[in-house]
């Protein structure tokens, strides 16, 4: 991996940031931000896992992912990557009606998507 | 969980043991938990006969009942659903999911359920809502109206069937309605005996009632929560104490109160019993045998003036017969005496006295003329004469001693027959008694110169003073009576007061103890209920900023209340008025879902309306988690208008079955099964089938894998259902799903009933659906480690095909 690639680690701290303090420039769309931030480090940790043990699966749909995951990441990592898809997957689609999602929520997935980082870290 | 849960009665003699609480107080106590009755004998009976060893009496079914779940929900003409439909349910624990949209009828469901087996609605029978109550019946299905439970028993074969059904013009409440066990002729609801559990674990929530929960009277929710806990007995033991407490209290201050109009009548009688009675009972502390006595009459010393009546009527006099006879001996003698007057009799004593000094001097002086006459001398011959004459007259002498010694006994025998008078008779007597003529006659008494007449008129004077006498004690006895009647009647109840008084006091001590104890009693049983409220809470507030600390049962009397400590971004007390709805719903089913599902219940189902509303998205992840967690133990159904539950459900591959509801024109509903474990896995499959960016072996691997679980759920369908309907037990059914592991086992616990007909399983397969089903099973088995090569999406095909054919 070259050294300019952005780390999964990376992409969580900076959306720690964004819920912890408020960011220049950030607005009103923190909070979509935040969720966008996670999601990312959510997908490039399966990428890097993929990268690393079924490289095919990485050019799948996040369902495929999620359905192989306990083949090929455990049974736990299953689950987190699943709790964490299914709440970013709705924050960050799009919804003129829907309201952003609460700092509470979006600390919950970070939670949890930094777990998953740490249990797939090679 | 896990040790036995002890009986309120146990923890109690437990604690009473420990607290060396006194054996009068303790024997309360004792026999208040084990009835009115027991109280009673023990209040009675006064502080002894303490119970010991009672536990023969508690420790009763700590067994968990029988649990019933639903089969179908079937429903006609009633609310948002028109013609005749049936909700078909799975029996034994699952999760299972009605969906549609708002008005689509889908709730119409969970309220005939509800008013099935209840009668009544929640949501309607809360204030105001008189519209819902006439708008029950479907405006599109006038005629027939019926609503129809199907309930299997664990571990029972056969269906329960419990059918509410009206007359076309028939009101709300005039439905007929009964429960029929299959083959069992029809009876009414009540043999259910679900009266009370319909009360305690209620099974039904709606949306309403979320809020409600938390936003409900406290005193109620407190009394909900006691009676779930089994500590109805301990409110029962409260309250027959409080009972006997205000009873104990009436009873020790009648005495009291009746004094006063006691002391009225006393002072209205003249009687000096009266007044000893007033003297009694002025005293500090009232001597009860003294005034007993007093009011049974056997004590008249105490009365002066009845004392001396009772002396006159003790006055006796000779019988006029006997006075006559001794007046009659008298006059005899007198007239004997009077006889002898004047004869020589008289004289003769005299006389004989004279002749013997004479004859002294002749014997001197003899032949010598007589010195008195001078004429006669005194010679020989005189003498001689003299002699015989001196004896004639001694005898004649001796005849007039005689009459006379005969008088002086009859003067004096005459004279000792009547006593000396009577000194009472020169007493007061009072108004209804005079002495005096009675007096008077005894004074002129005076004999022996006294006549039979006279004495009979005097016998006839006392005796007139006798009569007066008894007639006034007997009129004095009489005016007593009722007195003497009253004061017994007042002295037994100052006694029963006095004895209450000291009861009292112990009862007293019971009432503070309990008060005391009954707390730690209550929050000891409260805290696995509690912990199940916390763990719900725990599931569902994700991130939330409002923590909930244990509940406990606070308070006592109107002010008894359900405690919960919710502190805010852990500020105290800042409780229910900033949560947000969601969050008051959320903490709603912390407090439903541990009373519902709690051990004690005889229903196997809840059934939760849309408790979805106002959720925030993370919170839905975690009621979706918390019902399938519930759905483990227990047969859950939610109807939910909102698809996030069933998009999560799907999502963290919790198992549920979703049914979706639309309404057609005419109230015309139709059901179609959405989803379920099965299609969810050979949907799966299928994504992955047509994932043709992974390599061929990965694919084949994971296709095979999606339909392995396809069709291993399949068979826990059909073993379930067969198993249940046989009325095996639904905790043996998951017994024996979980000891067959291997697909093999599972298939043939599935097409026979027992894992030890595998070598019969692939013979069976040919003949439901010859080699293909044969061939779909031998793939799937070993696909998964073993890659099969071939058509994958046929592999899916096949696959459910053959669990279509398992599950008809």
């Amino acid at each position: 991996m070259s050294a300019s690639s952005v780390t999964p680690e990376e992409l969580l701290d900076s959306a720690d940031q964004l819920l912890t303090s408020s960011f220049a420039g950030s607005g009103n769309v923190w909070p979509q931000a935040c969720a966008l931030l996670t999601r990312l480090a959510l997908e490039l940790t399966l990428d890097q896992h993929w990268a690393r043990n079924l490289p095919s699966a990485a050019e799948c749909g996040m369902r495929q992912q999620l359905l192989l995951l306990p083949s090929y990441g455990g049974p736990e990592a299953a689950l987190l990557a699943r709790e964490a898809w299914l709440g970013l997957a709705g924050a960050t689609h799009h919804h003129a009606y829907e309201l952003a999602p609460t700092a509470a929520e979006l600390r919950g997935w970070h939670t949890t998507v930094t777990r998953l980082t740490a249990l797939l870290a090679p | 969980m896990g040790e036995r849960e002890r009986s309120v009665e146990e923890i109690i003699i437990e604690r009473l043991s420990a607290d060396n609480t006194p054996g009068p107080v303790a024997n309360l106590l004792i026999s208040a938990l084990l009835g009115e009755e027991e109280l009673d004998k023990a209040l009675q009976s006064g502080p002894m006969a303490v119970h010991t060893a009672s536990s023969e009496h508690g420790s009763a079914g700590s067994a968990e009942p029988v649990r019933s779940y639903l089969k179908s929900i079937t429903v006609e003409g009633f609310r948002g659903i028109g013609p005749q439909i049936t909700l078909p349910l799975s029996v034994g624990p699952g999760l299972t999911l009605v969906t549609g949209r708002n008005g689509s009828g889908k709730s119409s469901f969970a309220e005939a359920a509800e008013f099935a087996l209840t009668g009544e609605n929640r949501r309607w029978s809360g204030s105001g809502h008189s519209v819902e109550r006439n708008g029950w019946r479907n405006l599109h299905q006038r005629e027939a109206t019926h609503i129809q439970v199907d309930m299997a028993e664990d571990g029972k074969h056969g269906t329960t069937t419990v059918r509410r059904e009206w007359r076309q013009d028939g009101g709300l409440d005039e439905a007929s309605s009964y429960v029929q066990a299959s083959g069992a002729p029809r009876q009414p609801l009540s043999v259910l005996g679900w009266a009370k559990p319909l009360e305690l674990y209620r099974p039904f929530l709606s949306y309403s009632e979320l809020g409600a929960l938390v936003r409900g009277k406290p005193s109620e929710m407190h009394d909900a929560m006691q009676a779930i806990l089994g500590l109805d007995q301990l409110l029962d033991c409260e309250r027959r104490l409080n009972n006997a407490r205000k009873r104990t209290e009436g009873v020790s201050k009648v005495a009291g109160q009746e004094l006063p109009a006691l002391l009225v009548k006393l002072g209205s009688h003249q009687d000096e019993r009266a007044r000893a009675a007033e003297r009694l009972l002025a005293a500090r502390t009232w001597d009860l045998a003294a005034l007993a006595t007093l009011a049974s009459g056997a004590d008249a010393g105490t009365d002066e003036l009845a004392g001396k009546l009772r002396q006159v009527t003790a006055i006796t006099l000779p019988a006029v017969g006997i006075v006559e006879a001794a007046i009659g001996r008298y006059e005899a003698a007198i007239r004997h005496a009077s006889a002898l007057v004047g004869t020589r009799a008289a004289d003769a004593s005299r006389l004989a006295g004279l002749l013997s000094v004479a004859l002294d001097h002749q014997r001197e002086h003899a032949g010598q003329p007589c010195p008195v006459c001078g004429g006669r001398v005194l010679d020989q011959e005189w003498a001689n004469n003299a002699r015989r004459e001196v004896t004639g007259l001694a005898a004649q002498a001796a005849e007039a001693d005689a009459a006379d010694a005969e008088q002086t006994a009859a003067d004096r025998e005459l004279a000792q027959l009547v006593p000396p008078k009577p000194s009472v008779l020169a007493a007061d007597l009072g108004s209804e008694a005079d002495p005096a003529r009675a007096s008077a006659a005894w004074d002129a008494w005076s004999p022996p110169g006294v006549s039979a007449a006279e004495f009979s008129a005097f016998t006839a004077a006392v005796e007139a003073l006798k009569a007066q006498a008894t007639e006034a004690l007997r009129r004095r006895s009489e005016a007593w009576q009722p007195i003497a009647a009253a004061l017994s009647v007042w002295t037994e109840t100052a006694r029963q007061s006095q004895q209450a008084t000291a009861a009292l006091r112990d009862i007293k001590k019971a009432v503070s103890w309990l008060r005391e104890t009954g707390n730690q009693v209550r929050n000891a049983r409260l805290a696995p209920f509690a912990s199940t409220s916390a763990r719900v809470w725990e599931m569902l507030r994700q991130e939330s900023n409002v923590e909930l600390g244990p509940i406990t049962l606070a308070g006592a009397g109107p002010q008894r209340k359900v405690a919960l400590d919710v502190t805010v971004d852990g500020v105290p007390g800042a409780a229910l008025g900033v949560m947000s709805q969601g969050e008051l719903h959320a903490l709603g089913l912390a407090l439903f879902l541990p009373r519902a599902t709690a051990p004690g219940s005889p229903f196997g189902f809840i059934v939760i309306d849309d408790p979805v509303q106002s959720m925030d998205p993370a919170k839905v992840d975690g009621l979706a988690r918390l019902l399938s967690d519930v759905a483990k133990s227990r047969q859950v159904v939610v109807f939910t208008h909102d698809d996030r539950l069933p998009a999560a459900l799907r999502q963290l591959q919790l198992p549920a079955t979703v049914w979706t509801v639309t309404r057609r024109e005419r109230s015309e509903l139709i059901l179609k099964k959405t989803d379920d474990p099965v299609a969810r896995y050979l949907d799966d499959a299928r994504a992955m089938a047509k994932t043709e960016q992974l390599p061929e072996r990965v694919r084949a691997v994971a296709v095979a894998g999606l339909c392995r679980s396809a069709l291993e759920a399949a068979c826990h369908d059909v073993v379930r259902a067969r198993m249940l309907a046989d009325g095996v037990r639904h905790d043996d059914v998951e017994r024996a799903l979980e000891a067959a592991q291997k697909l093999h086992d599972v298939m043939a616990l599935a097409l026979f009933g027992s894992t030890a007909r595998g070598a019969d399983v692939v013979g069976r397969l040919r003949a439901l659906g010859g080699q293909a089903f044969v061939n779909v099973f031998r793939d799937v088995k070993s696909g998964v480690h073993d890659p099969v090569p071939g058509d994958l999406m046929q592999l899916a095909r096949d696959t459910e095909k053959l669990a279509r054919a398992l599950r008809r």
